[in-house]
């Protein structure tokens, strides 16, 4: 146990005290802040312009409905809770909308070309075939703005159901009435203090990406770790006075310290810039139960010994970089399978597949996390897939200390797949 | 007691025998020789020794009782495939080492520093390992194995790529260990160094012990059966097949083995007949000689 703390200790320090690490400390964040700000920032600022949109249309009071229901678009998202089903509008584009009522076909070979010169931004044909036959033509540069054509369509839809009811002879106030959205809220059996659906995606989102994020960072330091070993061939030395699976424990614990210590000084940091907790702690508030963020800590500390034992393992069998990338990908593939599973998971959180992924120890960490937020799995489920995950944490330590204990003294050609079963095998 | 036992020793890696059925025992406070060329399992016998490796079938003592982890607090070992953290500071480096080989932290900070004062490199402590050159970073794992004031000390090929003047100073430390009674293991193929230092020796080849004994001992096994002829005239006299095995000429002089049963004063009445002797001389076979023999004959 000595040797352990020793050797993890050196690690711990080694590592804390490189340039790389405080520079990752900072850079990290700096890139999440990045990547989560700027694209909003970018989009405030690019889309937030006018667009002239003609709406030509035969009849003028038809023009004059389906106009108010484009403009309707420009309202703010919460006041504009459009009748049809639909919130307000996903982007800002600002509409300006006029109506004319010549629909010959020189005047649309005339707004196509107005179009064409920039002094349109979109022509809407609503011509008569084109009402009777609910098919509209949408003549823009942007036509690969689905999102503002799909607005529009939506906009346009709702005019011309309005526009259909009013000729049934129906009240301003039977229309609205008619159109109103309804609203279905899912509800889980215990109770109705469940937070929002997407508040409850986007946390578990978080937790989940930050074990992902984890898991790969450090894993592949542990594999780092146990190869700058190997190269430096301090092992033969080291072995003659601690064994190889004090070693390994060692530098797994270490680097995972370093892992945790970067992640503690994100937390804290996060928790005084009011940038990030502005994007962030909307979202945890009301969904982050201390039961839920006890489990995660247990998966957590589980799935990154996990794989960090296989990292550790992977560093053993290879002498260099390059190799060690190779074999990354079998780190690599049952997280990124997880990955793909939780997102089926989300949608069908009672599945065989969520039950048996969350069971199933190289991928229960991530899906067994993904289901505690979304609904809680029975007790005896949680009991055993705790318990596989620790008797996989435990059998592949042991695992990996037998690769890890010839490996270590192999130098030269890469080991092939029949000659690490055989050192499991060596005495 | 005895410092290290080993007896019928066997070590095999699939079908590969890396060692078979060695035996051999060091005394306390002698200083030994393990040798044999390369690949011959001079490594994986001492890999055995301090518990990296299990024998497959044998018997290793150390400290005169079967191998246990807390006897390595007691062994220091200089490996062959040497290696130090690139990016750590001398110091902190030795004092690591130390750590684990049971030290206090403190007391191994203070006796890193004196090694190192004592070995001419103290102004390097707090530098980092990949700023010194080859020998100043052998000269840290010399000192990273004896550290912890180990009884008994494996060196596996300690002198390798060394000055001179550092081995010379190497030497004298390993000197001293031996007067103060340590036990020292040399494991190397270089015989000269055999020669000067160790009191008995064990050469293996291919696994097998093929030569073992006291260094005197061994020597006087194979007696004297080289001469030393410093001449004037012709050297068409070494042709006697009779007489004269082989022979080396170093132009001053020339080394001739002789033949079996050939007797030395037949070779020096031959050469007075054809040439000025200026020295005659009979010389003890050197280990390098005795090596090549036994290794040449288990070879065939």
């Amino acid at each position: 146990m000595r040797n352990v703390w020793i050797i993890a200790k050196r690690e711990y320090l080694e590592r804390v005290r490189t340039k790389s690490f405080l520079i990752m400390t900072i850079l990290i964040p700096a890139l999440m802040i990045g990547v989560s700000v700027v694209p909003s920032l970018i989009a405030a600022k690019s889309s937030g312009g006018t667009k002239k949109v003609v709406l030509v249309t035969a009849d003028p009071q038809t023009g004059a409905i389906l106009r108010e229901e484009l403009l309707d678009l420009n309202k703010p998202r919460k006041e504009a809770a459009m009748p049809g089903g639909q919130r307000g509008p996903l982007t800002s584009t600002h509409y300006e909308v006029t109506v004319e009522t010549d629909v010959s076909d020189a005047s649309r070979r005339a707004f196509t070309e107005k179009v064409k010169e920039k002094q349109l931004d979109g022509v809407i044909w609503a011509s008569d075939e084109a009402l009777a036959s609910r098919k509209f033509d949408y003549i823009t540069r942007d036509v690969s703005s689905f999102i503002d054509t799909s607005m529009l369509e939506r906009a346009i839809s709702v005019g011309v159901r309005r526009q259909m009811l009013k000729g049934k002879g129906l009240t301003d106030a039977d229309i609205q009435n008619a159109l109103k959205p309804v609203d279905l809220a899912a509800m889980s059996p215990e109770g109705k203090d469940k937070p929002d659906p997407q508040k409850l995606f986007l946390t578990v989102l978080a937790l989940v990406m930050v074990l992902y994020m984890t898991i790969l960072l450090y894993g592949v330091n542990v594999m780092r770790a146990i190869l700058e070993e190997k190269t430096s061939r301090v092992m033969e030395v080291m072995l003659s006075t601690a064994t190889s699976q004090e070693m390994m424990t060692g530098k797994i614990l270490g680097v995972s310290a370093v892992g945790l210590t970067q992640v503690g000084i994100w937390s804290v940091v996060a928790g005084v810039l009011p940038l990030v907790v502005a994007s962030s702690a909307g979202i945890l508030t009301g969904v982050l139960s201390a039961k839920l963020l006890i489990y995660f800590a247990v998966y957590f500390l589980l799935g990154f010994a996990l794989y960090s034992t296989l990292c550790a393992a992977i560093g053993a069998m290879v002498n260099s970089e390059q190799e060690a990338q190779q074999l990354q990908i079998v780190v690599m593939m049952p997280l990124i399978l997880s990955a793909i599973i939780m997102v089926n998971i989300v949608q069908y959180p009672s599945s065989p597949l969520a039950f048996w992924a969350s069971l199933f120890p190289f991928t229960s960490p991530l899906i067994m996390l993904t289901r505690l937020a979304l609904q809680p799995p029975r007790a005896w489920e949680l009991a055993v897939s705790i318990s596989l995950l620790v008797a996989a944490v435990c059998g592949c330590a042991w695992l990996c200390g037998r690769i890890y204990r010839v490996g270590i003294l192999m130098y030269g050609k890469k080991p092939t797949l029949p000659e690490i079963l055989k050192w499991i095998k060596y005495a | 007691m005895n410092t290290i036992e080993l007896s019928q020793v066997r070590k095999t890696f699939d079908q590969f025998v890396a060692v078979d059925n060695l035996s051999f025992t060091i005394g306390e406070g002698a200083v030994f020789g393990l040798l044999g060329p390369n690949g011959a399992g001079k490594t994986s016998t001492i890999r055995m020794m301090i518990g990296i490796t299990a024998p497959d079938s044998g018997a290793i003592n150390v400290f005169g009782k079967p191998f246990e982890r807390k006897s390595l607090h007691n062994i220091g070992y200089l490996p062959e495939e040497r290696g130090l953290y690139k990016k750590m500071k001398i110091v902190d480096q030795l004092v690591f080492l130390g750590e684990l080989h049971g030290m206090n932290a403190a007391v191994a900070r203070k006796k890193a520093i004196a090694w190192c004062e004592r070995l001419e490199i103290a102004e390097k402590l707090q530098s980092k390992v990949e700023e010194l050159s080859k020998g100043m970073q052998q000269k840290i794992q010399f000192i990273a194995a004896l550290l912890h004031e180990p009884d008994f000390v494996i060196m596996d090929e300690p002198f390798y790529g060394l000055d001179p003047v550092n081995a010379g100073l190497l030497k004298d430390v390993l000197m001293e260990l031996k007067k103060s009674g340590k036990t020292i293991l040399f494991s190397t193929h270089r015989m000269d160094q055999v020669e000067r230092l160790c009191d008995s020796i064990c050469l293996i080849n291919k696994g097998r012990p093929v030569l073992q004994g006291e260094l005197k001992e061994v020597k006087s096994r194979y007696g004297k059966r080289n001469v030393q002829i410093q001449y004037e005239g012709s050297g068409d006299f070494l042709q006697n097949k009779a007489l004269v095995a082989s022979c080396d000429d170093y132009g001053n002089y020339v080394e001739v083995k002789l033949a079996a049963g050939a007797d030395p004063q037949d070779l020096l009445r031959l050469a007075m007949e054809r040439v000025r002797v200026n020295r005659f001389e009979l010389m003890e076979p050197s280990m390098e000689d005795i090596f090549k023999e036994v290794v040449g004959k288990t070879d065939a």
